[in-house]
């Protein structure tokens, strides 16, 4: 009851704000995790999706070019339905991110699970 | 041609050219991904509304485009944007202060003027600024580009943080206010002034001093004019004042005890706490105003009033430091030799006080020195 009282006087721009704040740290770890398999643009976002991480394109595509830049995941042109697309998948260097950064994650959750 | 081209070559114009023809093939891949699925979804073909409804959800050009940009997202990105603000609040904080003292010094030397002032005043400082402006943002986004990180960015050390004081207005109107009450109502309580608690007055009396230096000395040298002084309206037509030898005598000295006082100041300002230096270098300074003023009431002739081809001196001394030359100023009539001795009794006493200041001042440095411990 308390809880729903709270949530009825949230400010619902502010809020909208800062879960996208909240959202954004965690969009490059999913990003690196569901791309242990390889998936071009389009899959991946439905497979985001489906978990229930939606992301707009115009942000998934420079994330991708961006974590490619930095050498975390490999991309390739391949011919697919008829059509060139550029699939992408974890580098070796992308698997020990992930790794780290799955590591920092569960810590932070677990801090939080405690205060919260 | 197809929306989605015209949409393509829109981004295409905003990217880098050596990766202009792989992101927008991805991009051709995406958009044509999500046509088809919502054309199987209706189970036609999508008309060119429908193709630009999904176009909209991908984003503008620009944007979609922006995304892509290599390097900072901003102008003058989150770490740089404090010193830049500050740089901004400081800049327009003193160029206001400048184009203050240039009204004043303005309606001053021609009040008739005052709206020529005004309006020149908005100028400069409306110009100054957007130029300050324009320089700052330039100087941090270069900054911001090239990842520069000079150490004044990264090696800051507490000593220096006291300048940071110019962007806050309520210091520099604390500073300015001659009251303890008027302070109080610029500063929040227990707030500083210069490093000065604000119950303390001297940095206050040691700014509007220097201000007042300055603007004398600009008079002094011929810099600006002040209507008035050289000439004045009588009965019987214009009076024209004519300075008497002593002061083309004193110019030098003059200048040089101004200065020495303004050095003074300086010295109150950068170290308000050093209260036995500040006495110290009071005594001469006092001294040499009192051997001034003595120059001058040995000279007597201090001016020449003109009025067609009749002349009066001003005469100075201190014979007219008695009552009965103010008792003189009283009978005194409105003529050219009347008005030379009213002047001459008036500028005398007003000398008379000024040197009984400079002498109890002189007394009250020696007595800081024997009582204050500081340095």
């Amino acid at each position: 009851m308390w809880r729903q009282v709270r949530r009825r006087e949230v400010d619902k721009a502010l809020f909208e704000a800062m879960r996208l704040e909240l959202r954004r740290g965690s969009l490059v770890l999913a990003v690196l995790a569901c791309l242990r398999t390889e998936r071009y643009g389009y899959t991946l976002r439905q497979a985001l999706a489906a978990d229930g991480l939606e992301m707009e394109e115009s942000t998934l595509y420079p994330l991708l070019r961006r974590l490619e830049g930095q050498g975390l995941l490999t991309s390739e042109w391949r011919e697919e339905e008829k059509r060139k697309k550029r699939f992408y998948v974890l580098s070796p260097q992308g698997e020990a991110m992930l790794a780290a950064l799955t590591e920092e994650w569960r810590g932070i959750n677990a801090s939080l699970d405690r205060m919260l | 041609m197809d929306v989605i081209e015209r949409y393509l070559e829109a981004v295409a114009a905003q990217l880098p050219t050596e990766d202009r023809e792989d992101i927008v093939a991805e991009l051709r891949d995406l958009i044509l991904s999500r046509v088809e699925a919502r054309e199987e979804e209706l189970g036609r073909a999508l008309t060119d509304e429908e193709k630009e409804a999904i176009l909209h959800e991908i984003g503008h050009p620009l944007v979609v485009a922006a995304r892509y940009r290599k390097g900072p997202d901003s102008l003058i990105g989150p770490e740089l944007f404090p010193y830049w603000l500050f740089g901004a609040k400081a800049g327009l904080i003193v160029i206001a202060a400048v184009q203050a003292l240039g009204l004043l010094v303005h309606v001053l030397g021609a009040p008739a003027d005052f709206g020529r002032a005004i309006s020149q005043a908005f100028h400069g400082f409306f110009s100054g600024g957007l130029t300050l402006l324009g320089a700052l943002t330039l100087a941090g986004a270069i900054m911001e580009h090239y990842d520069i990180k000079p150490t004044w960015l990264t090696q800051w050390r507490v000593r220096d943080l006291s300048a940071f004081g110019l962007a806050d207005p309520a210091k520099w109107g604390a500073s300015m206010a001659g009251s303890d009450k008027a302070k109080a109502e610029w500063l929040p309580k227990g707030a500083k002034v210069w490093g000065l608690r604000a119950e303390t007055p001297r940095a206050a009396e040691a700014l509007w001093s220097l201000i007042a230096s300055a603007v004398f000395i600009l008079w002094w040298i011929g810099a600006i004019n002040f209507t008035g002084l050289g000439a004045f309206s009588l009965r019987g037509g214009e009076v024209s004042v004519t300075a008497a030898p002593i002061w083309s005598l004193l110019f030098a000295p003059i200048l040089a005890w101004v200065v020495a006082g303004m050095a003074v100041d300086g010295i109150t300002l950068w170290r308000p706490g050093a209260g036995r230096l500040r006495a110290f270098l009071k005594i001469p300074v006092a001294a040499a105003g009192l051997w001034i003023g003595w120059r001058l009431f040995e000279a007597g002739h201090w001016a020449t009033l003109t009025q067609g081809d009749q002349t009066a001196r001003v005469v100075g001394g201190t014979t007219n430091v008695s009552l009965e030359a103010l008792r003189a100023i009283n009978e005194a009539g409105r003529g050219l030799a009347d008005t030379a001795m009213t002047l001459g009794s008036v500028l005398s006493w007003a000398l008379a006080i000024i040197m009984l200041c400079l002498a109890f001042d002189i007394l009250t440095q020696m007595w800081r020195i024997a009582t204050v411990k500081d340095c």
